[in-house]
């Protein structure tokens, strides 16, 4: 039935609709002017078998119109707008992505439904789609409450929590979706089946929750993850069932880490709960709270501070008397101990030094004198302990100090005294040899402080910074060495690079660049296209141009006539005639066409016989006498065709008498062919 | 709420992260090797400086642009930026102290109390976001002073921004 519609294409009013492929074809010049056109009428199709069927096709839900053509297979890129193919994407992974997580079809498009809005939004932009995909599903999740975990969708994708952690925060903070906090009690049917409890997976599991609830009022499970929870509560619960399961296994269903575990035990221990039966625990409930574990820690720490600070007040309380009584020490160790005058001439440069910073340090706030008070019996007391202790420490120390300054970390001044109360128990050593070893910098140090003006910054500690060439010589070095695998891998890509660059096939690798659109061959003769085509394409780099230039030169009478039929397929005839050659697929054409044909085949075959022989004997360099006559036939351009029009035209007519076989047109080609073949 | 008349809650900047540029192409090799207290890293292309007085560490690349970071106030911020630069120009380099910018301030604050976390996320929820399984705290972002506030279930909280 005519559409009472005009062809686009050609402005002929005539166009078939058929109705069993929903096309609208235009006769005049066969452009397809509608597919898959949707009628309102049902007809019928007689199949081979006589049964009938009714015509039409399958349209999809969602994506508008084009849809694969009945077994034409997967179009993707049938002129779908971008966005559509995106959403079909997205949806084929999701389901793909909910199928290993077993989630029902009521989910799935839930999923997809957040999908859509993410799109909408422009959320996936900038975003890899798997990661997209993979928060919707996890939204999903938890507004059902399912009992998935972030990880199981990260171990699907192999991709890292946090960063999937991350796309799906912002995807709720934009979609305004608020997920409920997940619940630990959740995951407990599920691990406790993983662990096969057998029979008594109910109560284990029952045991479990009532160990959970416990620690929520305990305060364990603010801040903690919900899965180490659950395995710790789990693990008690088996074992207060009889169930053997140890703590490896338990790790590997709940994907937490041995010491997370261990350490979650160790806080419920803590708790008042413990001290309870088994019979006790399933029936009374106590009422106390505990406070969370970080909390009592910090509790802990503060103690230890106060004590701390009380210690080291007592400390100053005595310091006259020690401070005396170590003098007479020292001295007496003076005398008995002539050997370490050496060492001792460093000390006691360190303790004039030490003098001079103290009266520097008097001179600031009077809250200091306490603390460098402090510092100096403390210093002293390290003097009598270090005699007494290790004299090799002090050497090292003594060097340090008069050595390199490239080693030198002093503390900043504040952190010297900072340390000091705490000094009073471990700490002692290491914070006194830095205070030592600092003793050269603090007269650097105390001035230029606090003066915003670019007077107040000092230029000879800004010097000090500068090395000096040996020194620059020594870095360079140590840097050398330390950077070595990275310095070989540059080294070795220049030098590919470079060995591209000579052969000429250098390319530049550009990340991410996307494939150049071949632009269509403009050439005014045909060899011209040739060369240019086979530059484009890179066949081989071994054809000598210069003997298909001439070929063609000398061939061009022949060849313009067909050029106008054979123009537009010069390229890809002569390629497919290449790749033919193998199968000898061209006998047939050749069958078919005739004898009238026969001037028009011989030259064309001739031609694809010169172009085949041109690569053919410069593909073999050591090729044999006979080939090289070949190619000598080749180059001398005219003889080459006649003689070659000439034994066609013989085997043809020889063939005439008796009818043209196949094989035998193929053994008139296959001599070429043969040799060809190689 | 009585917070401020009794207890006076200490809040203690800990991070100034700043920039400034120098307005000159800077030779990283040579900073690399005349310097002291530099790390060179080839591969990413920059030089780390680390200070002691004002305790910063500032990041340098070849384009002039410089990042500073550790110090312990905005004053501190700019002090030792200004100490880079100076010693920067001792190297040698034309050097112009341009576009100080304090870019990031970092403090911690601790609480008296303990703070339960999902209730707190539950009345706050546009702002408040909450994931156990990744972070310890709760995530609550102001846009209005563009902080963000770290909240620890043992009462301390950081604050960015």
């Amino acid at each position: 039935m005519p559409g009472g519609r005009v062809c686009a294409a050609c402005g002929c009013s005539e166009i078939e609709v058929d109705a069993a492929r929903g096309d609208a074809v235009c006769t005049g010049c066969g452009s397809v002017l509608e597919d898959n056109i949707i009628v309102s009428e049902v007809q019928f199709v007689e199949n081979s078998g006589g049964g009938s069927s009714a015509v039409g096709q399958f349209v999809s839900l969602d994506g508008a119109g084009k849809t694969p053509t009945l077994g034409g297979g997967f179009h993707a890129n049938l002129g779908k707008e971008s966005r559509a193919q995106t959403l079909q994407n997205g949806k084929r992974q999701i389901h793909h992505l909910g199928n290993q997580l077993q989630l029902n079809q009521h989910c799935l498009d839930t999923a997809f439904n957040f999908f859509k809005m993410a799109v909408s939004k422009h959320l996936t932009r900038g975003r890899k789609m798997t990661h997209v995909i993979a928060a919707c599903l996890y939204l999903v999740c938890r507004t059902e409450g399912t009992p998935h975990m972030l990880l199981d969708l990260s171990d699907l994708l192999q991709v890292n929590v946090y960063v999937l952690g991350k796309t799906f925060l912002l995807l709720a903070r934009e979609l305004c979706i608020n997920a409920p906090a997940i619940d630990p009690c959740l995951y407990i049917p599920r691990f406790a089946h993983m662990l096969e409890f057998g029979d008594k997976n109910h109560e284990v599991s029952m045991t479990a929750l009532r160990l959970l609830q416990r620690m929520k009022r305990d305060w364990m499970h603010t801040g903690r993850r919900p899965s180490g929870l659950c395995g710790a509560a789990l693990l008690v619960a088996a074992r207060m069932h009889d169930f053997r399961r140890t703590v490896k296994e338990v790790i590997r269903v709940v994907k937490v880490c041995e010491s997370t575990l261990r350490k979650r035990l160790t806080e419920f221990e803590d708790t008042p709960t413990s001290q309870l039966t088994i019979d006790e625990f399933m029936k009374i409930d106590l009422e106390e709270e505990c406070d969370p574990p970080s909390f009592t820690a910090g509790q802990k720490k503060l103690k230890i501070q106060q004590l701390q600070k009380a210690l080291s007040k007592k400390l100053e309380d005595f310091e006259g008397e020690i401070s005396s009584y170590q003098d007479e020490i020292e001295i007496e160790l003076e005398n008995s101990r002539p050997k370490a005058k050496g060492v001792f001439a460093n000390f006691t440069k360190d303790d004039s030094i030490e003098d001079s910073t103290s009266s520097i340090l008097g001179d600031e706030e009077a809250e200091d004198e306490e603390l460098e008070a402090a510092a100096n019996h403390l210093n002293k007391d390290f003097y009598n302990e270090l005699h007494e202790k290790d004299r090799g420490k002090k050497n090292e120390d003594g060097e340090c100090k008069n050595g390199n300054e490239a080693f030198v970390r002093p503390p900043a001044l504040e952190s010297l005294l900072g340390p000091l109360p705490t000094a009073a128990s471990l700490g002692i050593t290491e914070s006194i040899k830095e205070c030592i070893s600092t003793k050269d910098q603090e007269p650097g140090e105390s001035t230029g402080d606090g003066e915003l003006d670019l007077s107040g910054i000092d230029d000879s500690e800004i010097d000090r910074y500068i090395l000096n060439e040996t020194e620059a010589q020594i870095k360079a070095e140590l840097w050398m060495k330390e950077n070595a695998d990275y310095l070989k891998e540059q080294k070795e890509k220049e030098a590919r690079i470079a060995k591209e660059k000579e052969l000429g096939i250098y390319k530049e690798h550009k990340p991410k660049k996307s494939a150049k659109k071949r632009e269509p061959i403009q050439a005014s003769t045909a060899g011209e296209a040739i060369e240019k085509m086979l530059e484009q394409k890179k066949i081989s780099s071994k054809i000598n141009y210069n003997v298909l230039r001439d070929l063609n030169s000398k061939g061009s009478n022949t060849p313009k006539k067909e050029d106008d039929s054979t123009d537009d397929s010069t390229n890809t005839k002569k390629l497919s005639r290449r790749k033919s050659i193998a199968s000898r697929n061209i006998a047939n054409p050749v069958n078919s066409v005739g004898k009238r044909l026969r001037p028009l085949i011989s030259t064309q075959l001739a031609k694809k016989a010169a172009t085949e022989e041109v690569p053919f004997p410069n593909a073999q360099a050591e090729a044999p006498d006979s080939e090289k006559t070949a190619a000598v036939l080749v180059e001398s351009g005219p003889v080459a065709y006649n003689a070659d029009e000439e034994v066609e035209e013989e085997e043809i007519e020889e063939d005439d008498d008796h009818c043209m076989s196949a094989l035998q047109l193929m053994g008139g080609n296959g001599k070429l062919g043969c040799c060809l073949n190689y | 709420m009585d917070a401020d008349s009794e207890v006076a809650l200490d809040i203690l900047i800990t991070n100034v992260v700043c920039v400034f540029r120098t307005r000159c192409h800077l030779n990283l090799r040579k900073i690399a090797l005349e310097g002291a207290n530099v790390i060179y890293k080839r591969d990413v292309g920059k030089v780390l400086m680390k200070l002691r007085k004002p305790r910063i560490t500032a990041t340098i690349w070849s384009s002039g642009k410089v990042i500073c970071t550790g110090a312990t106030s905005e004053e501190e911020a700019k002090l030792g930026a200004r100490r880079l630069a100076r010693s920067l120009q001792k190297l040698g380099f034309q050097v112009i102290f341009t576009d100080f910018k304090v870019v990031n301030v970092l403090a911690v604050c601790n609480m008296p109390f303990e703070i339960r976390l999902p209730e707190f996320t539950k009345s706050n929820r546009p702002h408040a976001s909450y994931e156990p399984e990744l972070h310890p705290a709760v995530c609550y972002r102001m846009k209005a002073l563009r902080a963000t506030l770290q909240i620890f279930s043992t009462g301390s909280v950081t604050v960015t921004g």
